[in-house]
């Protein structure tokens, strides 16, 4: 075992696989984000007829694990492939990294819709009567008021979802992308060196630590008006 | 320890927490019989007292006999869980916040002790429990949960826990701080009774007419010492310290 | 459809119902040593000693940081060589020992499910009401009486649902166990999906009783939940 090794040789390859691994998180994390909010409105507006397929979807994804959903992305695609050309689709689903990242999408986006439907039940009735009460018309409700209140809630929840993704990412390796787990597979069945597990183990807490503390800078940032003066912060404590 | 009438008796307690000295050396003896108040501004020291009797706060120092048998306090901080523990069983106790067992119904609340702790059998100890719930008016309830009783009937329930245990003493530790004004009178009904029938009982309490009426024994406490004690004829008819009469003065 | 899954030599029911057997396996056995570690490590962190509690919280952060697919491979590989080194430094003349994929499995799903479990349970138990131990004490009961009777069961209500949410990831995590090649149900609908080439429909077939199980578990949870709480009626 010799940990500086392993660095001074494969460190491009470690370096390689976690821009990887971020750039999955980071677009599966970001896309998902893109459709949550909408999905996360229907589940709390539409009317119930119209919301099971979506709770269906996501009863789907919380209960099945996601290298079945990988599976079923990467392999399965195969079954339909005539289909596929013919729409023109065979190509996107031919990439591993494609299936990869379509997958976490789906995934993440079921979670993060539960997520913000949480948030949107958290926001105070009160503020949005008062939204009512001065002419504002629904959507302008939803963006001024809502929303923003229902981010602030769910902003830790998703910051969880967000490493719960990135950590995930990590079976992507399993349809053979380079992310910083396949990486790390690569480099271990060449040396068969015990560190460079070790070495993706630092890199995964060291990218995790790093998250962590920029999104609590963020959410610093966002309730930045909950902090300061008095009386508004007893006032939003006790409504929320 | 001749007299063999000494339930409880305590020497020189003391207890600090870091550096704050709560108890200054209390002497309390209680016989068979003994109704004993503890009264005291909040402070004062006398809920820490009545703790340590049963060690759920161990003294820092001093001599605590049941029966004559000497429970060693710690020097150099080693107890005897034994025999604390036996020395427990000996003494009930009634808390302020009732603290019964939120996962146990009544009735089991009651028979825990006797059957876990005593080791009696099941069948004797439900025949007890069931005699001791009717006894303090809550027969029908005993399959309820804690949860599902108002706070007088809670520390009722309680006080028919401590019984089961067949003590020689009951510890009550300020029995009616914790309810609401008109539920305070059912709990001081069912401690009357058990004075009458000659139960050894010590209270901390904040009820100046429980005191006066039915104990046998006033002790007054007031900044970690027992100031003054007395029958509650000499107590409250003759007060002979200052801070003893304000106590009377502030709180009737 | 129907031959596909038949039973016997013609279709894969059979085995994928082999498979879902060892998934159920591996995952019971996982959840005990992973009950096992969440104490121990719960009963870490909430130690009087500085150096246990540095050593829990160290061990559920770091646990909890990784990819359970990395755990996973961290302890088939590095066990197997651990193993191995201390076989051949006993006689330096055996044969390599293999580290099972579901020992493998089991040992590192239950040591991500301790460091979980041990979060839940530290919370649990620290919000407890002192003093109903404190009641049980005044009876006489032993330290072992008050944590078996009192603590356990009171810290049993409050950690259920979180195990719960924690028992059915592990129940999924199973899947994991496949890539090391144990024949759990995912592997099994591997091998289906070789003979066949109809990955689609196995793998959704694997989905749908992969969804079952949780489904199921669900049900399962909730009885649980109503069982722990009776007693705990808010007027």
């Amino acid at each position: 075992m010799d940990p500086l090794y392993i660095i001074a040789n494969y460190g491009p390859r470690f370096l390689d696989g976690t821009l990887m691994t971020l750039q999955l998180t980071g677009l599966g994390a970001l896309m998902a984000g893109l459709f949550a909010p909408f999905l996360a409105l229907a589940r709390t507006c539409a009317p119930p007829a119209a919301q099971w397929p979506l709770r269906l979807y996501i009863s789907f994804i919380r209960g099945t694990p996601l290298l079945v959903q990988l599976f079923l992305v990467y392999y399965g695609s195969g079954q339909f492939r005539p289909l596929l050309q013919d729409w023109g689709l065979w190509n996107f689903f031919r990439d591993p990294f494609n299936c990869a990242l379509f997958t976490f999408v789906i995934n993440s986006t079921a979670y993060q819709t539960e997520i913000l439907r949480g948030g949107l039940m958290g926001v105070d009735n009160r503020e949005v009567e008062a939204a009512r009460a001065v002419g504002m018309s629904r959507w302008r409700i939803l963006q001024r008021v809502s929303f923003p209140h229902a981010y602030r809630i769910a902003w830790p929840a998703l910051g969880n979802e967000v490493i719960l993704l990135m950590k995930a990412s990590a079976l992507a390796s399993v349809v053979t992308v380079f992310d910083l787990m396949g990486r790390t597979r690569q480099v271990f069945s060449r040396t068969f060196d015990f560190s460079s597990y070790l070495w993706a183990a630092l890199i995964y807490l060291g990218i995790t630590v790093v998250f962590v503390y920029l999104w609590r800078q963020a959410e610093l940032r966002m309730t930045r008006h909950l902090q300061t003066g008095s009386n508004t912060t007893q006032g939003e404590q006790r409504n929320g | 320890m001749a007299d063999n009438d000494i339930v409880l008796k305590a020497e020189g307690i003391c207890k600090s927490f870091g550096a704050m000295e709560v108890l200054k050396g209390v002497d309390i003896t209680a016989r068979k019989q003994d109704v004993i108040s503890i009264l005291g501004a909040s402070g004062s020291g006398k809920s820490t007292l009545l703790r340590c009797l049963n060690f759920l706060e161990p003294p820092t120092s001093g001599k605590v006999f049941l029966h004559g048998e000497e429970i060693s306090v710690g020097k150099g901080g080693k107890l005897n869980q034994k025999q604390i523990e036996r020395l427990r069983s000996h003494l009930g106790m009634v808390f302020q916040q009732f603290n019964l067992w939120s996962h146990r119904t009544v009735l089991e609340n009651v028979m825990e002790g006797p059957v876990i702790v005593k080791g009696e059998s099941k069948s004797v100890v439900r025949k007890r429990a069931e005699h001791l719930l009717d006894r303090v008016g809550l027969a029908e309830r005993k399959s309820m949960y804690p949860s599902q009783l108002s706070g007088g009937q809670q520390q009722r329930v309680a006080i028919a826990r401590a019984l089961a245990m067949e003590p020689d003493a009951i510890l009550f530790d300020e029995p009616t701080s914790a309810l609401d004004p008109e539920l305070v009178a059912e709990v001081l009904k069912t401690m009357k009774s058990l004075a009458e029938e000659g139960r050894t009982m010590i209270v901390v309490t904040h009820e100046m007419a429980f005191a006066r009426d039915v104990s046998t024994h006033v002790i007054f406490m007031h900044e970690g010492r027992i100031l003054e004690e007395g029958t509650p004829q000499e107590m409250f008819g003759n007060p002979r310290t200052e801070p003893w009469r304000r106590f009377i003065a502030d709180v009737s | 459809m129907q031959e596909l899954f038949a039973y016997g030599e013609t279709g894969w029911g059979d085995e994928l119902l082999a498979g879902l057997a060892v998934t159920l396996q591996l995952g019971v056995a996982a959840l005990l040593l992973g009950l096992l570690i969440g104490f121990a490590v719960a009963w870490a962190s909430l130690s009087r000693q500085a150096l246990l509690r540095s050593a829990g919280f160290a061990y559920s952060t770091i646990m909890r940081g990784l990819p359970e697919l990395l755990t996973l491979f961290v302890v088939y590989n590095g066990v197997g060589l651990l193993l191995n080194q201390f076989s051949a430094f006993l006689s330096p003349d055996s044969t390599p020992v293999e580290f099972s994929p579901f020992a493998a499995g089991v040992v590192a799903l239950g040591m991500v499910f301790g460091a979980f479990s041990s979060e839940v349970l530290r919370g649990a138990f620290n919000s407890l009401d002192p003093g109903q131990s404190e009641a049980g004490r005044a009876v006489g009961m032993s330290t072992r009486q008050v944590f078996l009777r009192i603590k356990l069961p009171q810290a049993w209500r409050f950690a259920l649902p979180g195990l719960g949410n924690l028992w059915i990831n592990l129940l999924k995590d199973t899947a994991l166990v496949s890539i090391i090649a144990l024949e759990d149900l995912m592997r099994m609908t591997k091998i289906a999906v070789g003979a066949t080439k109809q990955p689609f429909t196995f793998y959704l077939a694997a989905a749908l009783i992969y969804w079952g199980l949780c489904v199921l578990s669900e049900i399962g949870l909730n009885k649980l939940e109503k069982r722990a709480n009776r007693g705990i009626v808010n007027r």
